[in-house]
């Protein structure tokens, strides 16, 4: 038998494949190139909601979205390490999400213009996300099906979070149902979008199921979304804006419109409305702190030389 | 309150991951702390206010805090600085009320306590760090050490007098650690605690407190 | 007056079930931020403790307490949040270790006998003092690699 045989072997058996075991070349890039996706959006997606902290209406919201923005910042960190175990280090993964060669998720691209869009996020975002990421609790690859348990049990507070916020709109005054409204307009279909091209346009699916890294189509996880979804913003009394979603009783699912894939296809090759100043804004922070990782460097070094001394 | 409002705008800007989860952790804390107190507070007036009435509804001459808390992030140096200057600080004042007679305020004052240990920790490392870095980041912490210097002097006016002597014993040993100069500027602004501010306090209130202040009466 | 301690027994047993949102294996019981439920002039009081300061969790908690209550038809009832004495990693119980170390997190304890959840390997690295969360720090094991989170001393 040789080394794949026996990689696909275990991977069949619905047994893990730990850092030390053997793996096939292409199994492991894909790993590092989809484990620092997810890290890199965990990271990039801070910005949009930071962008409220400052400005959050309650004391209480304000709490709750620092330590989501924080969770967000740990969950990254733990997700570079994860990557690490594949043999590769985070300043590089870093640097190439700098130089744009790495993507992060598209969601991240839209702006955060309201209130209201901090609690969609969490919905929506969040919820799709959560969808994605049960799946990948049961991914092949030991170390990051295990950091997706945990993370899991998180955003899992974030959505509820999210979705309480909404509530809370929903329940107030016309002016700020109306901003629940408006969030839900602009955020409903790129979070359809999260979920990636057709089944029958995506590159990647057929060898990832293969491996068990992804285990359900993202046409299926779209439909699980819509699904678990609609029924949301029915109890919010709040409208998709999808004339074509109804309830298809012979299926068993909603029916849903299809996604602009032009606008698909536009912010994925980084000309959506916030792809450059995304970027922008990551490369400026890093750069203006170039010179306190240096000076951590030449101390640590010092102090060494020191006790050797 | 006004610390966590300034350390919230650095998030997702810190010169490393690690720093910027650790700035997020303090904001929390400081914020945690100041709700507990509005909160306490709040009984004690007796007139059904809550948190969000101390934090939103108070204009610039009401607030009461340091000039020290509400002087600009400024570049890393200035920010740990006065992390710094303000963690000694409220290390001894939340020891010393961890046994007040007020039994809710020596709690969350006990609880502060040990949150304060982890800040201190912090920003002292970093302030080392920095102060014996490179010539870049010494100069750069030197100078934020001389430009926040004249907002110390307000944190020991009456009876927090006090606490003078040991916070400067602790903050000259961490500056002579770091290789630096203890300013010697005889000038000290104040004015905080009577609403006497720095300009930039109305700026970070505009901002704090603007959902509020538009939308007015409702539940958020 | 039997009837009301075994009231009481029961609304105990159920509120020391409701589960922190975010590690929800764990119970508040398990974690110590419940501290007692007591009936004071005839209504149910459960006091409740901050891990930290800043935990956004608390209000949820509260909220989770006060659905337990219900459930049980506990309708008037007090959720008391007190400070004092401050929580300490030392109010976890034995079998909230034990949930800590099942769901792959280092159980609190003194910084050098941290084990790896996984492969139990001694002395990982410290990747950030602050994690996700803010009573967890990140580590990584030297051994096998494995990243994992540390429920750190307080």
């Amino acid at each position: 038998m040789t080394s794949e045989e026996r990689f696909q072997q275990i991977v069949d058996a619905e047994e893990k494949i730990e850092p030390s075991d053997w793996m096939p070349d292409a199994y492991r890039a894909t790993l590092i190139r989809q484990i620092a996706q997810h890290a890199h959006s965990e990271i990039i997606g801070m910005q949009p909601e930071g962008n409220w902290i400052t400005r959050t209406p309650t004391l209480h919201r304000k709490a709750i979205l620092m330590a989501k923005v924080q969770d967000e910042a740990g969950h990254g960190l733990y997700l570079y390490s994860a990557a690490e175990t594949l043999g590769v280090k985070r300043d590089e993964l870093q640097e190439l999400l700098h130089q744009g060669r790495h993507k992060y998720s598209s969601i991240f691209n839209y702006p955060t213009l309201s209130w209201a869009d901090i609690g969609t996020i969490g919905w929506l975002v969040d919820g799709a996300a959560i969808t994605n990421q049960v799946m990948l609790t049961r991914c092949s690859y030991g170390p990051y099906a295990r950091a997706m348990v945990r993370i899991c049990k998180e955003e899992s507070f974030h959505q509820r979070q999210g979705y309480e916020l909404l509530i809370r709109l929903c329940q107030g005054s016309p002016e700020q149902k109306a901003m629940a409204q408006d969030a839900l307009d602009r955020w409903w279909w790129p979070s359809l979008m999260m979920f990636g091209p057709h089944d029958t346009d995506s590159t990647h699916t057929e060898q990832s199921m293969t491996w068990r890294i992804k285990r359900v189509s993202n046409d299926d996880l779209r439909q699980q979304f819509v699904d678990m979804t609609v029924p949301q913003a029915e109890y919010l009394g709040l409208t998709i804006p999808d004339p074509e979603l109804r309830w298809n009783p012979e299926r068993g699912h909603y029916d849903f419109g299809e996604i602009d894939w032009d606008e698909f296809w536009r912010v994925v090759k980084g000309h959506g409305p916030m792809n450059r100043d995304r970027v922008a804004h990551k490369v400026r922070a890093w750069e203006e702190g170039a010179w306190v990782r240096e000076a951590a460097a030449v101390h640590a070094a010092k102090s060494h030389r020191r006790q050797v001394a | 309150m006004i610390l966590a409002q300034r350390l919230g705008e650095l998030i997702s800007n810190a010169p490393e991951l690690e720093i910027d989860i650790a700035i997020g952790n303090i904001a929390l804390d400081h914020l945690g702390v100041a709700r507990a107190l509005y909160g306490h507070v709040a009984k004690l007036e007796g007139e059904g206010r809550d948190e969000d009435h101390y934090a939103m509804f108070r204009d610039e001459r009401e607030f009461l805090n340091l000039l020290l808390v509400e002087q600009p992030n400024g570049d890393f140096a200035q920010t740990v600085v006065r992390q710094m200057l303000f963690d000694v600080y409220q290390l001894q004042l939340w020891e010393d009320l961890s046994t007040s007679k007020d039994r809710v305020l020596a709690g969350i004052a006990g609880k502060a306590m040990k949150e304060a240990a982890y800040h201190e920790r912090f920003s002292a490392g970093w302030v080392v760090r920095l102060g014996d870095g490179t010539e870049e980041s010494h100069t750069r912490t030197q100078g934020a050490l001389d430009r926040l210097w004249q907002y110390t002097g307000e944190m020991f006016e009456g009876e927090q007098a006090v606490y003078q002597a040991s916070w400067e014993r602790r903050v000259k040993t961490v500056i002579t650690e770091a290789g630096l100069v203890v300013p010697d500027d005889p000038y000290q602004r104040t004015g905080g605690r009577q609403g006497f501010h720095t300009e930039h306090l109305g700026h970070l209130l505009t901002e704090m407190q603007w959902m509020q202040r538009s939308h007015p009466g409702l539940q958020w | 007056m039997v009837s009301v301690v075994l009231e009481l027994d029961r609304v105990r047993e159920a509120v020391s079930a409701v589960v922190d949102p975010e590690i929800p294996v764990m119970t508040i019981a398990d974690l110590g931020i419940l501290r007692e439920v007591v009936i004071e002039d005839g209504r149910v009081v459960v006091v409740i403790t901050p891990t930290y300061s800043g935990c956004p969790a608390m209000r949820q908690i509260e909220d989770d307490v006060r659905t337990a209550l219900c459930d049980l038809g506990v309708e008037d009832a007090e959720v008391r949040m007190v400070y004092h004495p401050a929580w300490g990693t030392d109010r976890i119980t034995p079998e909230g270790h034990r949930k800590l170390a099942s769901f792959g997190i280092a159980p609190p304890g003194d910084e050098t006998s941290i084990l790896c959840p996984r492969c139990r390997a001694d002395r990982p690295r410290m990747i950030a003092r602050f994690g996700s969360t803010a009573c967890k720090a990140l580590m990584v094991c030297s051994a096998c690699g494995e990243p994992f989170d540390w429920f750190k001393q307080l």
